[in-house]
This record gives C-alpha cells, structure tokens and sequence, in this order.
C-alpha cells in the first residue's frame, strides 16, 4: 500500500470535486444560503399571515349571566390567556342583530342569524329526542334485570319505541350536520332561556343553606353546536372553550365568595404539576429529535453525488482506463476516492446541520422575542452543549465511512452517472426510512422493559439512536456504555462495505461493462441455452432471493391457516405447514433452478457419494456441537430481542408430548435436513463457489442461511451451523454428510426438549443422582450441560472440525478448476489457487 | 520487450454465449520496432491491449512486459508502458499541465525530474498555449496532445497505441502519426493498433492481421505481400480475412448462424 498514491489521488478527486458547480451547491449554496433564505421567508410568513377570524354565534345572549362575556361583537380579552386572541372570534348575536347591529354586515349577520335559529330548532328535537331516548333506555335496563316488576309498557313495544327514536335522532343529526356546513358558522353556542335566572336561583340557595331543594340544581344547559371533521371549526371551539371555562370560573367563584364559601371547596384534590425540565434540557429535546435524522439524511447525500461522480462519472468520461493503468493499485485508487467522498459527506452533513441550527435557533429566538404566546416558550432554544457535539463529531465519522463506501460499491456498478442515480436512491430511501424508524420515541438505545443490545449492532440505527440518547444527555451512562459496541460494530460495517467497493473496482466484470442494451428475452434465451454445469453466482442469489420472497408471500397464508384450526390441533398443523413450507418454499426454487439452469444436477446438488470418513465425522459433531450452540446461545440471550410468539409456540411443541415423537422427527429435522441442505449447501454454495474464492462462498451461504431462518437468535445460531456445514459440504463435495449433519443435529435439540420435559415432570430427583447429572443439570430453562460437557466437546468439536479443514484439500482444488472454466478453457496458468481456504 | 503467448480471453456474451475474444495469440515486440495490429472492429485488438496494459486478465496463456508477466507483477509492467487509446479520456476539471503532473506523480516520478521532464515535453509536443486550458475547455487536437503526454510523461520502453487516430481529422492525425514515429527513433517499443492501411503502411516494421479474436498473417509487410502475392495491402487484408470466414463456414455449420 502506497499512502502516496492515496493522497495524490485524494487531493486530485478533492480539487475536481470543488471545481465542480453540482458539489459546491450540495456543500455550500445549499447550507449557507438556502436555509437562511428559507428561514427568512417563513419570518416573512409569519408577520404577513393573519389569522381570518372566526364565526361565533350566540343565540339567547339576552339570559347570559354575569360578569360580562361579550363586548361588541367580540369575547371580552380578559377571558383568553393571551388577550390578543380576542381579535381571532367575531361573535354574532341575536340581540344585536336585532338592534340593527352590524353596520356592514348587517344583511349577513341576519343570515347568519337565520341559519342559527334553524340549526337551534332541529337541536331543540335533537335534545327532546335524547331525553326521551334516555328514559326509554332507563325503562329498558329496568325491565332487563328486574323482569317481575310491574310495567306499562310491553318489552316489543319499548324496543320498537327506542329503533323509532333513534332513527329519527339519526335523521335531524343528518339534517343538522347538513344545515351546519352550509352555514358560515363555525362555533353556534345557544343559550337555554332563564338561564341567567336559574344560576342567581341556585346562587341563592347556596347562600341560604337550603337543602330542601337539590332538585333545583338540574335546569337547561347551553348547548355548543360544533363540527369535529372541520378543521376551522375545531379551532373556533377551542377558542370558545378557553373562553367559556374561564368565565364559567368566574362565575363559580362568585358564587363561593357570596356563599362566604372558600375557592378550594371545587378542587377536593388539586394535584399540582412539577415541570423539571429545565430550559437546555427543552432545547436538548428539540435537538436530539431533529439532529440524528438529518445527520443520517446529510450524511447520505453529501456522499451521494461525489461518489457517483468519481466512480460512475470516470467511467462515463473515459478516465477511467487510464486511471487503471497508471501504476497506483485499485485499493490506493479505491481508497483516495473513498476519503474523498468520505470528506464531502461528513463536511455537508455538518454545514446543513450548522446551518439549520443557527437558523433555526435565530429564527425562534426572532420570534420568542416578539412574545408570541406558545413561540415565546421555544424561543429559549439554545445549540447543543460542546460533549453533545464532539459526539455528534465522532459519530459521524463511521457513519460517513460507512454510506460513503456504500456509495461508491454502488456507483462502481454504475456504467454512467445517471445510471449511478438510480442505484444510489434505494440506499437515500431506505437510509429515511430508518431515520423515520429511529425518531420514535418508543425506538431507544436502551429499552428499559426488554434489555437488549440489538439495536446497538444494527447498521445506522445504532449510531442515530446513540446520536439521539447522547444528544439529550451527553453525560448519559446508561447510553454510554453502548458507545463501544457502536464504535466497534460501524466501522465493522464501514470497512465492509469498502472490502466490497474494493471487490467490485476489481471486477473485470465491474468495471468494462458494455453498453449493450439489455433485452429480457435475449438474456432468458442466454440462460437456457448457454447452460454450464454448475449455476453462476447470480443464479445462486437469485435462488436465495427467492425463496425469501416466497416465504415473504406465504407468510401470511400460514397465518391464516393456522388460525382457522381449533386450538386443539394447532401443534399438527403448524408441524405439517413446517414440512409444506420446507418443501415448497425451501427445496422446490433450488430444485427447479438445477433443473433449468445447469446442465449438471448432480454437480450443482452435490450428489455424489462422499468419503465414509466424512460421514462419520458428520455423525459425531452434532453431539459434540450441540451443547456447545446451546451454551452459545443461552449466555447470549441477554443480547437478542425476546422470542416472537409464534416461534415460543412452536418451541413449546418440541417438548411437549402432545405430538407423536415421528412426526417432530420429520417437521424439525428431516425435512429442514433434507430441503435446507439442497438448497443452501447444494444450489446457492455450489454458485457462490463458482468464482473461486471458497471462504467466501462458504460465508456467504451461511449468512444466506442464517436470513433465512428471520428470528435474530436463529439466524444467529444458523449462519455458525452454515459455516460448519458448508465446510462439511466443500470438503466432501457431497451432500450427504450435511444432511446427516443437519438431520442429527436437529434430532439433539428435540430430543433435548423432550428430555427436560419429560425429567421436570418427575424424574428430576431420580435425576440428578444418576450418573448423568455430572454432564447436565436440570434447571428453569430446562437441560443445561455441565461445563465436564463442554470441555470434551469443545475439544472434540476442534478435533474434528481440524479434520474436515485440512482433509482433501488438494482433490477440492482440482476439481473446482474444471467447474469454473467450462467450454474448456482451462487456463495454463491459474490465478487464485481456487478453492483453498 | 513484449511477448505474447498462447494468450486467450473468453467473454460470455448474451447473443453468442460463450465468446473467445482473443484465441491463442502469440506474437513478440522488440525495442526501437513499431508492431501493428491490424483488424476490423471487434476483432480483440483492444482485448489484446487491455491485457498488456494489465487492466484485464487473460483466461489462459502469458503476456510478459520487459520480462515481468502482467499477471503476477502487474505494477511492475504498469511503469513500464505507455497507454493511449482513443477514448482514454481526459478530465474535464484539470488543465493539461496538471494532468501530466499528476500522472508524473502516481508513476513516482521524483518532483525535480517530473518538472524538467514536464516543461520537455510541452515543448516537444508544442503544448505550451494550452498548459492551463481545463480539459473541458480543449480541441479534440488538444486533447489528443494532452493524452500523449499523459501516456510518455514517464518515459516508458513500451508504448501502446490503441487506435489513437481514430475520429481524428487528417492533420491532427498526421501529427499524431510522427510523433509515434520520433518515439520509434528514440528507441521504444510500440505496438499500434488501427483498422487503417494507409497507417500501416506508413508506420509500422511488422504488423499481425488479427480477426475474430486469431492472428491470420503475422510479418513485415513486403513479406506478407509476397507470400500472398498480393501487392495491394488493402486486397490482402480482405483475403485473409474472407478465407478465415469460409474456412469457419465449411467447419462449424452453426458459425455462420452465430455470426449474424
């Protein structure tokens, strides 16, 4: 590695990059002058945008009580927290329109009026009829439960009164809500005549003691006439509710003191709310929201278009040959262009997030200081504190060396820069999809209820979660101690994901794609006519895709399925859908996809005859495995999410003795043997294989395995079995040991749950005093190996996997040369010594 | 200087599957001799010279630049040649001189020398009017000026020509022409390709007619003229050339299927 060529190469893409109209945009215009300028306009906006005021009527004003509640034709300010508000209601009234009121207006306030008083008819009925409804139902409840009570009225007839009500109810509600909408009325409030007399009434009594007449309390209420689905309306009440609960306290206030009793006599409790947060800790909340999901959205973009400039654009321009030959290999080559669009994505990410922070905070603080209620309290917003922003720093840096390799794998692909564009979208859509994710706030780094350390391995997530945690607290352990596993896991993923722009620069394949049109029927003529024995590596991922995709769609239908039986029987038919989903979602797209695609069934599936040493040591290793992933697993279990319902039920059938030991034999170990085996130790390693490189393949086909099986802690403990058994598979060049493999395996962990089952129901005494108990112990989570268990089968795991490692490495090798120079073009001299670990 | 052996390349191609691009060619360059490889479009020439230049791998058979084989010591042959072709582009966003110093730099050039060895060549090559002009900004004259000193600025034994006149107009395409023929007179190793007799002609010591990815004559161009009888360079071309696709015909009844 020469760090020269890198830096050459980083300061000639760097100084291109700037030379370019599009990046300076990205990274300058847009931060400095976009956001300002937006900023201003919405000030802008807001100084210019009044609020229309909206339409109260009241009907009845004339028996409003004291104090006063209106003045013109407005609410009286003192009523609203913030008195401007006042302006924002024109009120209407009947006594004024009366009086000629309106001035203007007049002839509109007179249709308003109008329409209200037609809106207060049909509520009047509306209330007769839920009065009379009421009472009806009243009866109705009596008669139910106390069937021996005298009556006047038959049950029929009484349930033939209350349908009637309610379906006249139903048609004056129609009527009304018809009537209110075409009015111009947002809010109509209809005040009940004697209204003002009934509460001086009331007054009096409270002031006389008078008990005697408690009757006296329930008089007609106003009625609020507003429309929920509209939006100007729901405003309007809001308003109007302020209003009146402010007047209705005065009122009751009054009331107290003439009684000469004390204002507390309403509020028994009074709990009184203590706010903590204190004003950086709002701003803090503010930012912790907003800054991971543009730092993620930034980062994205500010990567996007350099690297489909430099890699997909070169290409495009024709530079790129002669980069090639130019004696700087394609990692310096790689890696100068790599920092070069590492350096414009993390540089735009921090200029629009420093140019949207101080616009943001200037614009509140613009408007906090002209004191405009609720913006008054947001204008204290001040930028994050100096550890909140080193980690924004450090976080950043993996975060970009991650999307910026992404970028340029992709971009690599690219034949032009357009072509680029359309790789590169799905990585900006799913990257705002995670961001979406993340900005829940059920969505924390920390799950107080389920521990787990999952989010904080998963790409991207993890560092807007840590990003989100810190930003709130820099000084927060309980999110700090994520800070390693985050750290150590993305720049795990970064420098994949710049192993696999490496890969894809050295492509032949890569990087002199011809500019052939593609033409569908060409290409599927292509594939069954130019068969070669053994499928090619996109055929093998095809495969995997597939059968994912086929599990996607069936899902659903096994729902189903499995909900239509009674709960009786819901254990066989989840085990018989196993076997269905085994061989029709698992084995039948492999099969298919030999048999149409290869010219070799027997090669690509593996089926030969193996060594019989291989299948003896396929026989041991589950036993000596077995323990071993179960200790794996359960000393890991604090790490993973807990177990989804269906996959808990379905480990409850293993060990229960509900289901016929041979059918669990078939639906967890034979089938899955048989069908996972062809599929992914036959088709998919067979193509992954095909470009020479055997490690690759075989980690490939383990993780395509370990996906498959969707539940993290199985895909977990699959993707290691996929690495054994895609040794097992390479080494032996067969598929039978992986089946007997796999098959035994399986057999173990049923034969596990069984056994603990079976001893916890009453041998469990018996039990530990037996000669076994020194290799396992029964506890809550049923049999656990003893550590004399763990250390034979550790040893005897390595002495076997040491086996299959170096055992018929030399055959291997020929034979793969063959599969991968078909037609035979067998190269005098080869290039990867293929197939050798 | 160069040697070619055996050399095969295969491409699986959508229409015709499995495609030899080039089909066990072998030929040999020494110093101071300028090769040409002669061949209508598509016949493997650019594949032949990719595989020199390193930049692809051959399926079978060896290439040796200057005794290091381009398979296993690829950097080494990069120092050692010179590439242009016609389409090795040039940046938009870079002058000429920059373009040559940045070049200069990758093959390690030390800066007193590259400095020295730069203003020589924008002497030499009469490129002293543009060294500041952005390469978006330059004649396709210009342009081709700049590639050639892009490609010599290291000094290298052998250079590869890749149809480098091709599109061009027939003064620019003269001047590119003698200045392939001064790097001759100073000793380099060259191969040429074109689909251009009157070039050939001119040009070149040997030349090889290739077609479909096999070499059908190889020589210098008196000799093939004689052993073809065939006095007319452009007549013996389109002999060999319709005798290898009847010969094809006769023994693989699908080629000429294939080669529709």
């Amino acid at each position: 590695m020469n760090w020269q060529n890198v830096k050459l190469i980083f300061l000639r893409e760097v100084r291109d990059q700037l030379r370019d109209r599009r990046t300076l945009f990205m990274i300058a215009v847009l931060p400095l002058l976009l956001y300002p300028a937006m900023g201003i306009g919405m000030l802008q906006m807001t100084l210019l945008f009044t609020e229309q005021p909206r339409t109260v009527v009241i009907l009845g004003e004339k028996h409003l009580p004291p104090p006063q509640l209106l003045e013109g034709d407005k609410f009286v300010s003192n009523w609203f927290l913030n008195p401007a508000d006042a302006d924002k209601l024109k009120v209407i009234t009947d006594t004024s329109v009366e009086l000629g009121g309106g001035g203007l207006n007049a002839s509109r306030n007179m249709r308003l009026i109008e329409q209200a008083r037609a809106l207060r008819e049909r509520v009047e009925q509306h209330t007769s009829l839920n009065t009379e409804l009421k009472q009806a139902e009243v009866k109705l409840r009596e008669h139910l439960t106390n069937p021996a009570a005298p009556i006047d009225e038959s049950l029929e007839t009484l349930q033939g009164r209350i349908g009637q009500l309610k379906a006249k109810q139903a048609v004056i509600d129609h009527e009304l809500m018809e009537l209110f909408a075409s009015s111009q009325i947002q809010v109509l409030i209809v005040i009940p005549d004697g209204l003002k007399e009934n509460i001086e009434r009331v007054n009096r009594l409270i002031v006389e003691r008078d008990n005697s007449h408690v009757e006296g309390f329930t008089y007609p209420r106003p009625t609020i006439v507003k429309n929920r689905a509209d939006d100007k309306s729901v405003v309007a009440y809001a308003r109007v509710r302020e209003v009146l609960d402010a007047w209705e306290d005065e009122i009751l206030r009054q009331r107290l003191s003439a009684a000469e009793l004390p204002e507390e006599l309403t509020r028994p409790v009074g709990s009184a709310p203590l706010d903590l947060a204190a004003e950086e800790q709002i701003s803090a909340n503010v930012w912790s929201k907003m800054f991971p999901a543009l730092l993620v959205i930034m980062a994205v973009t500010g990567a996007f278009y350099p690297a489909v400039d430099v890699a997909a654009g070169e290409k495009e321009r024709g530079t790129m040959e002669t980069l090639l030959i130019c004696p700087a290999t394609r990692t310096e080559i790689v890696l100068g262009k790599f920092f070069t669009v590492m350096g414009f994505s993390m540089s735009t990410a921090l200029l629009n997030l420093l140019s949207i922070g101080t616009t943001g905070q200037y614009m509140l603080s613009v408007a906090g200081g002209a004191g405009k209620g609720a913006l008054a309290q947001a204008g204290a917003v001040t930028l994050p504190t100096a550890p909140a922003l080193a980690w924004l720093l450090i976080l950043l840096v993996p975060l970009s060396a991650f999307f910026s390799a992404m970028c340029l794998a992709l971009a690599t692909f690219a034949r032009s820069s357009k072509e680029g564009q359309y790789y590169l979208t799905p990585l900006l859509m799913v990257s705002i999809g995670l961001t979406v994710f993340c900005l829940s706030p059920a969505v924390e780094i920390y799950p107080v209820h389920q521990a787990s350390w999952f989010y904080s391995v998963m790409p991207v997530v993890n560092i807007a979660l840590l990003l989100k945690a810190l930003l709130l607290n820099p000084g927060n352990t309980g999110a700090l101690i994520f800070a390693g596993p985050v750290l150590a896991t993305s720049i795990g993923y970064s420098l994949l994901a710049l192993w696999w722009a490496i890969e894809q620069f050295s492509s032949e394949g890569v990087l002199f794609r011809d500019g052939e049109r593609f033409e569908p029927t060409l290409w599927f003529k292509h594939l069954l006519r130019d068969k070669e024995p053994t499928p090619t590596f996109t055929e093998a991922g095809f495969c995997f895709v597939l059968i994912m995709l086929a599990q996607f769609v069936s899902m659903k239908a096994f729902g189903q399925s499995i909900a239509s039986v009674s709960a009786d029987q819901i254990g066989t038919q989840m085990l018989k859908l196993m076997v269905i989903q085994q061989l029709a979602i698992i084995a039948c797209p492999a099969l298919f996809m030999a048999l149409i695609l290869t010219t070799s069934f027997r090669q690509t599936l593996r089926l030969h005859l193996p060594d019989w040493k291989f299948l003896a040591v396929a026989a041991v290793l589950p036993f000596v495995l077995h323990p071993l992933s179960l200790e794996l697993m359960a000393s890991l279990s604090w790490f993973f999410p807990q177990l989804p319902e269906g996959a808990v039920r379905l480990l409850k059938t293993m060990g229960e003795g509900e289901q016929p030991f041979w059918l669990l034999l078939i639906a967890f170990a034979a089938a899955p043997a048989i069908c996972e085996e062809l599929a992914f130790r036959g088709f998919v390693l067979t193509g992954f294989c095909r470009n020479g490189r055997t490690r690759l393949a075989i980690a490939l086909s383990a993780l395509t395995f370990g996906v498959m099986h969707m539940i993290p802690q199985q895909v977990f403990n699959a993707t290691l079995l996929g690495i054994v058994l895609g040794l097992i598979a390479i080494r032996s060049n067969s598929l039978l040991p992986g089946v007997l493999f796999h098959f035994l395996f399986n057999s173990l962990a049923i034969l596990r749950e069984r056994a603990s089952v079976q001893l916890a129901a009453g041998h469990a005494e018996e039990f530990q005093h037996s000669i076994w108990s020194s290799f396992a112990i029964l506890d809550a989570g049923g049999l656990r190996y003893t550590w004399l268990t763990l250390v034979i089968s550790g040893v005897a795991a390595s002495a076997c996997l040491w086996w299959v490692w170096q055992a018929g490495r030399a055959k291997v090798k020929s034979e793969t040369v063959e599969g991968l120079f078909p037609n035979g073009l067998v190269p005098v001299k080869q290039q990867h010594p293929t197939c050798v670990s | 200087m160069i040697s070619v052996q055996q050399l095969t390349k295969g491409f699986d191609d959508l229409r015709r599957g499995w495609v030899a691009a080039l089909d066990h060619v072998s030929f040999e360059v020494r110093p101071g001799e300028i090769f040409g490889l002669l061949g209508p479009n598509g016949a493997g020439k650019t594949t032949c010279l990719r595989i020199l230049s390193t930049v692809l791998r051959p399926s079978s058979g060896t290439a040796t630049v200057s005794g290091f084989d381009v398979v296993t010591h690829p950097t080494e042959v990069r120092k050692r040649i010179g590439f242009m072709s016609n389409n090795t582009g040039i940046y938009d966003r870079m002058t000429a001189w920059e373009m040559a110093e940045y070049y200069g730099r990758l093959y390690g050039l030390p800066e007193d020398v590259l400095q020295l060895r730069l203003e020589q060549l924008f002497d030499t090559l009469q490129m002293n009017d543009f060294r500041d002009t952005l390469g978006a900004k330059m004649s396709t004259g210009m342009k081709q000026k700049a590639s050639i000193a892009r490609a010599i600025v290291h000094d290298p034994p052998v250079i590869i020509f890749d149809e480098p006149t091709c599109g061009l107009d027939v003064l620019v395409a003269r001047k590119v022409l003698a200045i392939v023929q001064s790097l001759k007179d100073q000793g380099k190793c060259i191969i040429f390709s074109t689909h251009i007799m009157r070039e050939v002609e001119k040009l070149c010591d040997r030349i090889a007619i290739i077609h479909r990815g096999t070499i059908l004559a190889m020589g210098a161009l008196p000799e093939l003229q004689e052993q073809y009888r065939q006095p007319d360079t452009e007549e013996l071309f389109f002999d060999l050339i319709e005798r290898h696709d009847a010969q094809m015909r006769s023994t693989m009844p699908e080629f000429h299927l294939a080669s529709l």
